[in-house]
């Protein structure tokens, strides 16, 4: 019983950080200076994400050769083709090619 | 709707989805792990749609930490979406009621990567391209949890499948990146995170989130001079 609590709380409240602004500012105008910040907001989540996502349990970022050849395969095809499929493809071949060099 | 707008939103996730699939495994493996009764582990999918957060809590929930300390930690973990909803308000205000009470529901991760790097103008193709990524994330996703509950991780770990995901965030960067301050923001919300990635609960995500947001407001009033 209280599993199932914590799940609909955490549930709850999650939806409620993700509906907070969106809701909240539904009907108002938002002023250019706050209008400028928010530009950014996807830009630094992302690449704070794609560092996150390299750190380990015990505050390691691991960061190596095959990754860094990955992340430049992936982004040369991004820019290329625009596709979602070759990038992943790209970048996790030349990931896992280079890792086995090394 | 734009049948078209909608494919192309099933069809951008598609890839997205790959990484998660064994993520979604190993907290499907978790709830059996941390004995939790399945149907509860399994309904966090739905009731929370958001794979770190449920991670995190059906492992606290197993390690026997106190059921608050163990909620406030995955809400830690979620904290971001403050930042997503703050962000994607301005584009919200153009959508109808309905959708501003559904969207939030399907604003993970991945949906957010998705709109913000490829910002659609017109307000019914953006909630069309948002529902089609949104549905088939939470589809794919309700669905592969359960796998993992009933069969385990049946994808090798050394395939770490998980890379996937850090790529193509760097390609959509690499797609969506329009001007320098944007550059600036993500160049300084990498450096920040680094050196904040000892920090619990990943919040050295969301101080470098900050700080990358600051730095691009920054450079933005320099380019205007």
């Amino acid at each position: 019983m209280g599993d199932l609590a914590a799940v609909v709380l955490v549930g709850a409240g999650t939806y409620l950080m993700r509906a907070l602004f969106i809701l909240a500012l539904a009907k108002k105008r938002i002023p250019e200076t706050v209008l400028i910040p928010l530009r950014y907001i996807g830009s630094a989540v992302l690449a704070a994400l794609i560092v996150a996502l390299l750190t380990d349990s015990d505050g390691k970022v691991s960061i190596g050769v095959p990754e860094v050849s990955g992340f430049l395969a992936g982004g040369v095809v991004a820019y290329r083709t625009r596709s979602q499929v070759w990038t992943l493809v790209a970048g996790m071949v030349v990931y896992w090619v280079v890792r086995s060099l090394f | 709707m734009d049948r078209s707008v909608a494919r192309q939103g099933v069809i951008d996730a598609l890839p997205l989805f790959v990484p998660a699939i064994p993520f979604g495994l190993v907290v499907g493996l978790a709830v059996t792990d941390a004995g939790l009764n399945p149907l509860v582990g399994w309904s966090s999918s739905w009731l929370i749609f958001a794979g770190a957060a449920q991670l995190t809590l059906i492992t606290l929930l197993g390690s026997g930490v106190a059921l608050a300390a163990a909620i406030g930690t995955a809400l830690v973990v979620n904290a971001r979406h403050l930042m997503y909803s703050m962000a994607l308000a301005p584009i919200f205000q153009r959508q109808p009621r309905w959708f501003r009470w559904l969207g939030p529901y399907l604003l993970i991760d991945q949906v957010f990567a998705l709109v913000t790097m490829s910002p659609e103008d017109d307000a019914d193709r953006f909630r069309t391209y948002y529902l089609a990524a949104g549905a088939t994330f939470w589809v794919l996703w309700l669905a592969v949890v359960a796998l993992g509950l009933l069969i385990g991780p049946v994808v090798p770990e050394e395939w770490n499948l998980g890379f996937a995901i850090p790529i193509l965030f760097i390609g959509l960067l690499v797609v969506g990146t329009e001007n320098w301050p944007e550059v600036v923001a993500a160049l300084a919300a990498a450096a920040v995170t680094y050196l904040a990635a000892g920090l619990p609960n990943r919040t050295g995500l969301l101080v470098g989130s900050v700080a990358g947001v600051t730095a691009g407001t920054i450079a933005e009033r320099v380019r205007r001079g």
